[in-house]
């Protein structure tokens, strides 16, 4: 995806969602997760915002781009999915969700800037994620990134993901890499929200801001003056 | 002047002058076209080029605040409004009513906020009487994201919208654009980040009444006093699950100064040029014909 | 390819540096007929923020001379500092104050000589001329100037000048029969309009405000008496005018 272009397409003052957000399955059911900061320009407008959206039971989206666009984007498909639950007497699966999210980003490709990835399980693939870039494609994915973080960490996935993970080890992948998508990228960071969707339902996981996994950060600088304990610092005299 | 006789015929309105799509080119097509029609915002940027730019709205740079505390929410707002740099009204309300238990504070373009809000209060009204429930702030909030989505971000409205319902108190920023966030302490407009920080610094869980108006008249406060496109007095709306008080003007610290002189000019200081002195009274002479012989027949 | 194309739809763009801003404000200036009266807000602000609500934009030039800036403050600063070095070699070759008609021409040679990357700030001078009337001289940015009986400039000239005309030169008002306005106000009335025309430029400017600063020029031996609170005087010298100042609170939202 090209966090360019996504820039670019937002129009002036709009709230952007400069995100970093992640869906990794594995046997049991899908880990997403994502940040929690939403920004207008270099204004942090939200530090604790939720971009795990809930569409239907056990199908959830991630939200990156335009917040709004978004926030329409998801109110709409959750609305369709209500609606087939009613007339198709089933849930949907998955795949139908994405379908509605890659439709509706498809045939208004010129007006939206979202980056969605979809997750969920369903009874008849189990888990899956499908990762539905700006323009409105739409690919089935062992794991997705996406969002303006996400280019920081491409290589940090592709050298550490590993097939046959359970529940532990995935939710460890996603938390270790939003957290270094977080530490690079200027637009993510606040806190990792996470979901686990299982058959059995949805849990919700949450690491603060200062809990956040550690990674290398470098050392302090050479020739870095150091106070002794105890000495006076008298603040500049300021003329009134 | 070409461009501003062109400017008057079009009377500054937004016409929606519909693009016939005809087949045969020769003749106009009397079908409209379907969806909006921005046109005239090609008129406009042409103009603006030409050095002609639109008329200015009536901005309410502005400080609005929200606050969740242990028995609802409480709303902030300053009552300045600002026509570029010169003060247009110093003391506008700014806390729009939406239905009893729910109020609306708006920033951004006037017109817009005063619209759109009496709009959803009108709505609202509907929905309240159609479902035969009390009404929902997030029935609110969805209205307002709906429309201002569809006008995908030219109604400049920036809102703060609050109430206490049957699910609790909520409290909402909706964006121009139609983006909205869920958080227990919200800012907007041009003094939105001095009145965050008092939130950030101020804010804790589980406040009460008193505490929570206080901290809403200090964020407020600090937009006031730091940010000049916010100014005058506070506004404040407490909205807790039985009761909503609107309290106008709860601090008004910035009264003006007596003025040192009198102002009265005397009688005969305005100049004129002609006098004419006109009656207003129209006067009809009544002359009655065959009265007193018979009496009218009212049958 | 969205980056090609929207490159493309709007066409070559050319950025450069701009060494200006506009730091708000306003002041003013009144001549009486033995005295000057030289007035400016103190709030500095830069678009929404205010920078200092205590930045002084009237100086003290000599024992007969003050002069207010307004405008961008760097150079209003700048600006003041050359004319003050200015007049103080002319002080170390006379052996004396310069003349306030020589500093408005000084003043228009050294604005004129950056004709072409200007000093942005309007200047008002005002002070007693050596005839030991009251003068007021007005600036643009490259110095043109004329003398006047008042003027205001600044964010808020708008607003000021229109009262001031009304209220100083009479505009717009007839005189009554054998009744004719004066050619010149006495000190208290003008300091009274100085003050109303500042609280009211407060009330409807949002960046006048937070502090009001005065000077009087007064010819030496004028008989004119300040009743005005907190007047005190900064008179330098036994020879030249004396000079008074004047500090009053404005509103600060």
């Amino acid at each position: 995806m090209n966090v360019h272009n996504e820039i670019q397409h937002l129009k002036s003052g709009e709230v952007n969602l400069g995100t970093s957000i992640m869906a990794v399955q594995f046997a049991g059911g899908v880990i997403i997760g994502a940040d929690s900061r939403t920004t207008t320009g270099s204004y942090i407008a939200n530090r604790v915002t939720d971009k795990l959206t809930h569409v239907h039971d056990l199908i959830y989206c991630c939200r990156s781009g335009s917040a709004a666009d978004t926030q329409a984007i998801a109110d709409m498909v959750h609305y369709y999915l209500q609606m087939y639950t009613q007339s198709a007497g089933e849930r949907p699966s998955v795949q139908v969700a994405a379908s509605l999210f890659q439709k509706l980003c498809y045939e208004n490709k010129d007006a939206l800037s979202a980056g969605i990835i979809v997750a969920g399980w369903d009874k008849e693939v189990g888990p899956s994620v499908y990762n539905i870039p700006v323009g409105g494609g739409m690919f089935r994915q062992p794991w997705a990134i996406g969002g303006s973080g996400s280019t920081y960490v491409y290589g940090y996935c592709d050298s550490t993901y590993r097939e046959g993970w359970g529940r532990d080890e995935t939710i460890e992948f996603v938390k270790n890499t939003l957290a270094l998508a977080m530490s690079r990228d200027g637009s993510s960071g606040g806190v990792i929200r996470m979901c686990v969707i299982t058959e059995d339902g949805v849990e919700r996981l949450f690491v603060p801001g200062n809990e956040l996994p550690k990674f290398w950060e470098g050392k302090d600088l050479p020739g870095l003056v150091r106070l002794a304990k105890g000495t006076d610092i008298v603040p500049m005299a300021v003329e009134v | 002047m070409e461009i501003l006789s062109y400017l008057n015929a079009c009377g500054g309105h937004r016409l929606l002058t519909r693009i016939p799509p005809s087949f045969d080119m020769s003749v106009p097509s009397v079908h409209l076209a379907s969806g909006f029609d921005f046109s005239n915002q090609i008129r406009n940027n042409f103009l603006a080029e030409r050095g002609i730019p639109l008329p200015k709205a009536t901005s309410t740079g502005t400080t609005i605040v929200g606050c969740l505390f242990k028995d609802g929410i409480v709303l902030g707002a300053d009552t300045r409004a600002t026509e570029g740099d010169i003060v247009a009204d110093k003391n506008c309300e700014k806390i729009h009513y939406i239905t009893e238990n729910i109020r609306c504070c708006g920033a951004g373009t006037a017109a817009d906020t005063e619209f759109t809000t009496a709009m959803i209060s009108s709505n609202m009204e509907l929905h309240a009487l159609w479902t035969g429930r009390k009404p929902r702030v997030v029935t609110a909030m969805t209205m307002l994201k709906q429309t201002l989505f569809k006008y995908q971000g030219q109604i400049g409205a920036a809102l703060v919208l609050g109430g206490v319902d049957s699910a609790g108190p909520h409290l909402f920023t909706i964006h121009p654009h139609g983006s909205t966030d869920k958080l227990p302490f919200v800012t907007m407009g041009s003094g939105s980040l001095a009145a965050m920080a008092v939130f950030e610094s101020g804010w804790k869980p589980n406040m009460d009444r008193a505490e929570a108006l206080q901290l809403v008249k200090d964020a407020i406060f600090a937009g006031i006093f730091n940010d000049l496109g916010s100014g005058s007095n506070v506004d404040a709306c407490i909205i807790t699950a039985t009761s909503t008080e609107m309290l106008r003007n709860v601090e008004m610290p910035n009264q003006r100064a007596e003025k040192e002189n009198k102002y009265e000019f005397k009688r005969g200081t305005t100049a004129w040029k002609k006098e004419e002195v006109r009656s207003l009274i129209t006067s009809e002479q009544v002359t009655l014909i065959g009265v007193g012989d018979e009496s009218m027949d009212t049958s | 390819m969205f980056d090609v194309q929207s490159v493309a739809h709007q066409g070559p763009q050319s950025r450069q540096f701009n060494p200006y801003t506009e730091n708000g404000g306003t002041i003013l200036a009144i001549a009486g007929a033995d005295f000057s009266v030289i007035a400016g807000d103190t709030r500095q602000s830069e678009g929404y923020s205010i920078q200092t609500r205590y930045a002084p934009k009237v100086f003290q030039l000599t024992d007969k001379a003050v002069l207010a800036v307004n405008g961008f403050s760097a150079d209003g600063k700048m600006f003041v500092k050359k004319v003050k070095q200015r007049l103080e070699w002319y002080r170390h070759a006379h052996a004396k104050d310069m003349p306030i008609r020589s500093i408005a021409r000084l003043i228009q040679t050294m604005l004129y000589s950056r004709r072409f990357f200007p000093y942005y700030v309007y200047n008002i001078l005002g002070g007693i001329e050596d005839d030991g009337t009251g003068s007021v001289y007005s600036f643009d940015p490259v110095g043109s100037y004329e003398r006047e009986a008042c003027r205001a400039a600044g964010a808020a000239q708008s607003l000021v000048q229109p009262f001031l005309d009304n209220q100083v030169y009479y505009k717009n008002q007839t005189a009554g029969q054998d009744e004719s306005f004066p050619t010149h106000l006495p000190l208290p009335s003008v300091l009274k309009l100085v003050v109303d025309a500042f609280t009211s430029a407060t009330e409807r400017h949002i960046e006048v405000g937070d502090g009001l600063e005065i000077y009087v020029v007064l010819k030496r031996d004028s008989t004119a008496i300040q009743s005005m609170e907190g007047v005190q005087e900064v008179t330098t010298s036994e020879e030249g005018q004396r000079v008074f100042y004047i500090r009053r609170e404005l509103k600060k939202d």
